[in-house]
């Protein structure tokens, strides 16, 4: 009985690796199979709108270029994402683009890439070691400054503001400093200690609970995320505090709907996540071609507000 | 008679740490002792408080439940879409109640019946959850409801949230089961030993399998409370809350070994970290250093529980 069952599990691995290599080779025999180069894309995660616009800015530079990618998402969890590139080594992919769920820890990886002697590039969060042929980011640290410039003018250059971050991920750090650097250079405005929202709205409603209720005369809070900035908006409107300025980041449709019914949130800097997606897969054409490529590639970043929503 | 007095001293204990907690507060941050503070800090503990209640009965009967964090972002997202399609929150509310008295039943049926030990199960249950609301949701946030959805959390009864009254309503319902009805004292006749309390009568199986589904009535609720709080449901909301809830019924002073402890010393465990993240907040202390505070705090109270039993 126990040998009929270890036979017929092996018989299914047997079916299931035969088909696999199967599936394989007419992909590879397919009439342009010789040119079209594989592209190994392990993204950050797929669960919201930011991704999901880089990843079709991706496919659609890459039907352009005629390249083949191979998508998967880290799911924010480092050790799964150094799998996914450990696989893409054993699949030889020509190149890999990587939006690392962790900037120090997803070196090691890219350094057996290195090593390998396939090329890394790396979209939207950057990598802390190994060798990369270029990085293509938002210039958060740009958008921070917009978020200060904004909330300057709003509260006429002066007055107590708050911050509510997640120091554990790079770029929204860069959000944090340019925001800090514009106000300290500009302004007479008094900045409370960062407090940390984790990037989650539930958590960010407790951060902004302590936040006003710390600061009495608080005017404004600047949000790393919407994520942040709709939980903030939540406590703001629970305290009736409809006068407290809130800018959050990423302009996701939730908090562009709360910028034009006229809410506390009033404006949000917005990335444009598709030209991250379209300039990578440029970054690596150019790259294949021959060209230089930059080692860092900046994608603009713009205000969105009641004015400027659609 | 002698446990009785224990109990007392473990309750004083708590109790004395939160009146010094608070005094060094007082001190240090004048914003802390106001009475939008204590509101705050009330409402800051609602849904973990609720969510305590529940897992005191299920720690009681030597049990842990590891899936209320996720469950509650579950409910949450359940909640939303409901409420999206058929414009009625209340609708939705039911759903969430729905949600969490269908995952405590599962719990209970495969923790009782099918002799699974309960971190395995709810383990399992914490990430089919999950997963789920990342599925329903589609990743992301359910927002833009009627306003409806978002009343329950935002309205104040007497000066107090509606959320907290709820907390407290929890809390006087666990408190009520566990003092004055048999179902109560199963409770604590499973937890302390269940063979004697399987010989001597005690539906075992039975009461194991009602304090999950009582769990989950609790869960429901919680997720209503934190989904109406935030206007939407946020499948990644609820993140690690089992640790927060398992924390606050740990300081307090229920032994995780089952048949000792009360929904009241969860309270004041519950308040005790409530008050601690909210002075440490209020004082500006590094966000990193208040995780290693809590966690300190956390081992000196199982110091504390080991130290009352051998003693």
């Amino acid at each position: 009985m126990k040998i009929k069952l270890l036979l017929l599990t092996f018989a299914l691995i047997f079916a299931f690796g035969c088909n696999q290599s199967a599936t394989d080779t007419t992909t590879n025999t397919a009439p342009n199979a010789a040119v079209k180069k594989r592209i190994g894309v392990s993204l950050l995660t797929r669960e919201d709108d930011f991704y999901r616009e880089l990843e079709a800015g991706l496919q659609e530079a890459a039907r352009q270029n005629n390249y083949e990618l191979i998508i998967q998402s880290g799911d924010k969890d480092l050790s799964k994402q150094q799998s996914q590139i450990d696989n893409f080594l054993v699949q030889k992919v020509d190149a890999i683009i990587v939006c690392p769920t962790d900037t120090r820890g997803i070196a090691p990886a890219i350094e057996r890439a290195n090593a390998a002697n396939i090329l890394v590039f790396t979209a939207d969060i950057a990598a802390g070691g190994g060798k990369i042929v270029s990085h293509v980011a938002s210039d958060n640290v740009a958008g921070g400054r917009l978020a200060a410039q904004y909330i300057i003018k709003a509260l006429g250059g002066e007055g107590v503001v708050g911050i509510i971050g997640q120091p554990e991920v790079q770029s929204v750090v860069d959000r944090e400093t340019g925001f800090k650097e514009e106000i300290a250079k500009n302004s007479n405005i008094t900045l409370v200690p960062t407090l940390n929202g984790g990037g989650v709205r539930d958590r960010a409603l407790k951060a902004a609970d302590d936040l006003i209720q710390g600061n009495p005369n608080l005017k404004a809070i600047f949000c790393i995320n919407d994520e942040t900035a709709l939980g903030a908006l939540s406590s703001v409107e629970a305290r009736g505090k409809n006068d407290l300025i809130i800018i959050g980041y990423d302009a996701a449709p939730e908090a562009v709907a709360a910028i034009k019914r006229g809410s506390a949130l009033k404006a949000d800097v917005a990335q444009q996540p598709r030209d991250i997606g379209t300039k990578t897969i440029e970054a690596v054409a150019r790259h294949f071609q021959g060209e230089a490529v930059e080692a860092k590639i900046s994608v603009p970043v713009k205000i969105v507000d009641a004015e400027t929503a659609k | 008679m002698n446990q009785s007095i224990r109990g007392k001293l473990s309750g004083f204990v708590i109790f004395a740490a939160i009146a010094a907690e608070s005094i060094v507060f007082s001190a240090a941050a004048p914003q802390f002792a106001s009475l939008d503070n204590l509101v705050n800090v009330a409402l800051s503990i609602a849904v973990i408080g609720i969510l305590a209640v529940g897992m005191t009965f299920v720690i009681l009967t030597g049990g842990i439940d590891l899936s209320i964090g996720s469950v509650v972002a579950l409910a949450g997202v359940v909640a939303a879409l409901v409420t999206q399609k058929t414009d009625v929150a209340v609708l939705g509310f039911a759903a969430s109640f729905g949600i969490g008295l269908a995952s405590g039943a599962f719990n209970g049926l495969t923790i009782a019946f099918f002799r699974v030990p309960s971190f395995v199960v709810t383990l399992a249950v914490l990430t089919i959850a999950r997963g789920l609301a990342f599925i329903l949701s589609e990743g992301r946030s359910i927002g833009n409801l009627p306003e409806s959805f978002g009343r329950l959390g935002k309205s104040v009864f007497l000066g107090i949230p509606f959320s907290v009254w709820l907390m407290f309503l929890a809390f006087a319902l666990g408190w009520f089961v566990l003092q004055n009805t048999t179902f109560g004292r199963h409770v604590y006749a499973v937890g302390g030993n269940r063979e004697a309390a399987f010989l001597s009568g005690v539906k075992t199986k039975a009461v194991t399998f009602w304090v999950y589904v009582l769990n989950g009535f609790l869960v429901g609720l919680a997720a209503i409370v934190l989904a109406s709080r935030l206007g939407a449901g946020v499948p990644n909301s609820g993140l690690q809350y089992e640790l927060d809830v398992i924390a606050a019924v740990v300081v307090g002073g229920t032994s995780l070994s089952g048949g000792r402890g009360s929904v009241v010393s969860t309270l004041l465990g519950a308040i005790f970290i409530g008050v601690l993240n909210n002075g440490l907040n209020l004082i500006g202390v590094d966000t990193y250093v208040q995780k290693i505070v809590l966690g300190v705090v956390i081992l000196l109270a199982v110091l504390a529980d080991k130290f009352n039993k051998t003693d």
